[in-house]
């Protein structure tokens, strides 16, 4: 019995477990050592076959645009810078609401200093509010400052996490 | 930056870093090209045909596992598209008379090898092509029997026909007296 076909493309392909027959059947057999030697010649073109080079970069389409870069950070930093401000302008405005909001914390120290402040800003807001009151008579303007307030913190704060959470990304 | 690890550029590739692509098509662009050139035997759709095969690469680097080698995974996509191409036009490019430069002035030793190589691709380029393309896998890409079965999604004992007629096919072509 010759060595089939299989049995000769598997013994090279390394994907035979009766290499041990195999190998003695090859030895004592010219024929179908032959066979093999044919296909191992095939196997030996194969490999010859050189490594052709490329007439054109396949890379071309995949440079970057070399103006941003450099444009990205600058406006990431001044964005950054912004936010900080108008962060910081936030909260000076809402510190003294909070403190209002919720006396039973009973911060003493920091809350009369709070309650200072909010005097200040509160008489600020007076005429802040006093200018929109026309429109709105029927509710009592203290009240209403306060929950304008505690809307515009509420949206900066908002604004500020958001875009803090956007822009780490973008940075890392 | 001058040594990044691929896994570094496809990360900032993610990112849309074209640029750090356009450094993992310059490394394995070459090899890439070798595969469809090996496939389709026809130099300028080989090259249309990488091209191809980095720019949906691009645009699906967000599917591509970080953990898997860039390498090998590039060029089996390469081996894929190739055979959809080919199947997709169902004209066998039946042997391109493909002479890109003139043999008469390249020296004698260079001319054979170019001629050898010439009879491989002849004789390549007259196998099926799904023929083609497990020789691709096996003796090229180095793929075991499974998992050619796998990337190609047929049964492993249609593999092992295909490829030992295949090479039935490319001795007879290759080694036959003057061919
Ligand atoms: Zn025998």
């Amino acid at each position: 019995m010759h060595l089939t076909d299989e049995q000769l493309n598997e013994y090279l392909d390394e994907a035979t477990n009766e290499r041990a027959q195999i190998e003695a059947h090859l030895s004592s057999c010219d024929e179908c050592a032959a066979r093999l030697s044919t296909l191992q010649n095939v196997f030996a073109e194969l490999d010859s076959l050189p490594e052709v080079a490329l007439t054109r970069n396949l890379a071309a389409p995949f440079t970057p645009r070399p103006s941003l870069p450099a444009q990205l950070p600058k406006f990431l930093t001044l964005t950054v810078t912004l936010q900080a401000a108008v962060a910081l302008t936030a909260i000076i405005i809402a510190a003294p609401f909070i403190a209002q909001l919720i006396p039973v914390l009973e911060l003493s120290s920091l809350s009369s200093v709070f309650i200072q402040l909010q005097t200040q800003w509160a008489s600020w807001l007076d005429t802040l509010s006093q200018f929109q009151m026309p429109t709105l008579p029927t509710i009592p303007f203290e009240l209403s400052s306060i929950y304008l307030m505690s809307a515009v913190v509420g949206v900066f704060m908002l604004w500020l996490v958001g875009n803090g959470l956007l822009l780490r990304n973008q940075i890392k | 930056m001058n040594a990044s690890s691929d896994r570094d550029l496809i990360v900032l590739a993610r990112r849309g870093d074209a640029g750090a692509f356009g450094e993992l098509v310059t490394r394995y662009q070459v090899n890439v090209f070798n595969v469809c050139y090996r496939i389709l035997h026809e130099r300028g759709e080989a090259e249309d045909l990488a091209q191809e095969v980095f720019i949906r690469a691009y645009n699906r680097i967000h599917t591509f596992d970080i953990e898997r080698e860039f390498g090998p995974w590039i060029r089996r996509v390469a081996a894929n598209l190739c055979l959809n191409h080919l199947e997709s036009q169902k004209v066998t490019t039946e042997i391109n008379d493909e002479q890109d430069a003139d043999p008469a002035q390249l020296p004698e030793a260079v001319q054979e090898v170019r001629e050898r190589s010439e009879q491989i691709h002849q004789a390549m380029s007259s196998l099926p092509a799904h023929y083609r393309v497990i020789i691709e896998l096996r003796h090229y890409q180095e793929l075991t029997y499974d998992e050619i079965a796998v990337e190609l999604n047929i049964p492993l004992s249609d593999v092992k026909s295909h490829l030992f007629r295949a090479r039935k096919i490319l001795a007879e072509k290759l080694h036959a007296p003057d061919r």
